[in-house]
Parts: structure tokens; sequence; C-alpha cells
């Protein structure tokens, strides 16, 4: 193997990722190449040192990350919904839509006229009646009917 | 961290709380509570054999009480009056209803109601209503056919 290739190789060779054959083919020129081998060995150094440097750096955080993961840990604990509330999420347009109609009937502008008849009640007291120019007459069929006064004018039934 | 995510169905107990207000009964009213008066014109014929649909919750107390084999809506009007107040409603053939709330006792309403044609006084009468009560006058001649005045005090 040439020192251009093995160069290129060095990086894939710390990092593990060159299938054995060639790792051992890039070993080999290592050992017997002077430049290359220090530059190995220069590489690996370097990769030792930037671990020690991220491990002193999160070794001095570890508070902080600790306070953070604690924090992560409540509010997971805390968005742990009861057993109903997907029920409620996914039906609680129902009773908003009801009160939504209530109101639209309730404050639609109307004048009322539309509203059917409702009596509630056929019970009425005639405490005076006259007529000046008809003959006036009240009929009665009972409570389930409503009273009329009947005004026959000219005659006319 | 200080605002909270709002839970589903946190509003549910406010709304249950509106539908009971919205559906809630009305208490009884006052002796001296304002009287809605609702007049319905009606003319009633043998021309045709149609009952208007505005008529159809009364339908069967129109047939049972009347022979007519036809019943049309001209005109309906509602007004509320405070006791001692007059209201005025047009009927057809130069013809109105003056309708006043009088001092009554109770879930009663009582109503002093005239009739007139023109000069006319057609009819003078009191009358004594539940409130929901339903009265009909009728007999003046209209076209080919009776007005029945349906009148209600709420």
């Amino acid at each position: 193997m040439e020192c251009r290739e093995a160069r290129q190789k060095i990086h894939d060779l710390i990092d593990g990722r060159l299938p054995p054959r060639v790792a051992a083919e890039v070993r080999d020129h290592l050992g017997v190449c002077g430049p290359c081998g220090a530059e190995e060995a220069e590489l690996r150094r370097a990769g030792d040192m930037l671990r020690l440097w991220s491990a002193a750096r999160v070794e001095a955080r570890e508070p902080e990350l600790s306070a953070l993961w604690t924090r992560v840990r409540a509010g997971i604990e805390e968005r742990r919904e009861p057993w109903y509330a997907s029920y409620l999420r996914r039906w609680f347009w129902v009773p908003a839509a009801a009160v939504l109609v209530v109101l639209a009937l309730l404050f639609y502008p109307s004048d009322g006229l539309e509203v059917p008849f409702r009596p509630k009640s056929f019970d009425v007291t005639v405490e005076s009646i006259e007529s000046e120019s008809a003959t006036v007459a009240l009929v009665d069929k009972g409570e389930e009917l409503p009273r009329v006064i009947w005004i026959i004018e000219n005659g006319k039934t | 961290m200080g605002r909270r995510d709002r839970k589903p169905g946190g509003n549910l107990p406010a709304i249950v709380l509106l539908g009971l207000l919205l559906f809630a009964s009305p208490v009884a009213a006052s002796p001296d509570a304002p009287v809605t008066v609702d007049l319905g014109v009606v003319v009633a014929s043998n021309e045709g054999t149609t009952t208007d649909p505005a008529l159809a919750s009364i339908r069967n107390q129109l047939h049972s009480m009347f022979t007519y084999s036809s019943y049309r809506m001209l005109d309906r009007r509602k007004r509320t009056l405070q006791v001692g107040e007059t209201g005025d409603f047009p009927l057809p053939g130069n013809r109105s209803m003056r309708v006043t709330p009088v001092p009554a006792k109770g879930n009663k309403v009582r109503l002093a109601v005239q009739i007139m044609e023109g000069e006319r006084n057609l009819l003078t009468t009191t009358l004594g209503l539940s409130r929901g009560g339903m009265v009909l006058v009728g007999g003046p001649s209209h076209q080919k056919g009776v007005l029945i005045l349906i009148l209600s005090a709420e």
C-alpha cells in the first residue's frame, strides 16, 4: 500500500470503519512507514484530547443538565392524562355545538311571529261584554277547546 | 414554566350551568308584570280546504270549534304592554283592536279589549286569562269569509 492511500484511510482505521482485510493492510503500512505512523499517532492523540475536553465540559455542567432532566420528567408526569381525557377531547364539540345552537335560536333576530301558537290554557273569564252595534255570543265547548266570543253583525251568523 | 396547558373539558361546568340557566323555567310573574299580547288575524272561509301552516299547532281546535274549510293567517303581531298601557292592533276592513292590561291577581292577566270598525264599537270586553292562555274572537266579515282573532297573553 502506498502512503497516499494509507493516509486517506487513517481516519477510518481509527474510527473502526474499515473492513478487517483493508485495516490489516493499513496497519502493515503504518508499521513500516515512519511518517504515516507518526501521523496516525498524532491523530489518535488529538482524538483522545477532544474526548477528555468534552467529558470535562459535561462534568462541569452536570448540575444544570440534572436540573433540566428533572424538569423534563416533571413535565412528562404533568401531561399524563386521566383515562377519560381522550374521550372529552374527542367529543367536547358536541356540548359546545349544542350550546351554540341554543344561543343562535335564542338570539336569532326574530319578531317571534313564526313561533306556532302554544296555548297553555283555554281558561278564560269574561268579566264584562257589550257591543253598540252587534250581537255578541260567548261559545264554550269545554276546557279542551278555546272559548270564542262571536260578533254577529246585522243579524248574520 | 408559569403557564400551564389548559386541560380539555375545563369549561364543561360553565357550559352546563349556562344550559341550566337557559332552560330554567321562569318563575311566576308578579301581578304588575308586563303582558305580552300575541294577536293572530285569521280569515276563515269555505273557499278551498287549506289550513295555513302557521296554524298547524291549533288546527284541531279550529276545526272543532268552526265549520269552515279554509283558514288563512293574514297577520300576526306581538306587543309587550305594561299594566295600563294600551296597544293598538290594526285589523283588516278599517277595524282595529285596542288591548289594555289591567291590574290582576296571582298568575292571571286581565285584558280590557275593544274592537272598533271606524267609529263603531263592535265589542268591549274585559277578559281574565291565565298567563299563556288563549281566547278567540270572531265574526266580523272579511272578503268571502269571517275574521277570527287569536288572542293570547303571556
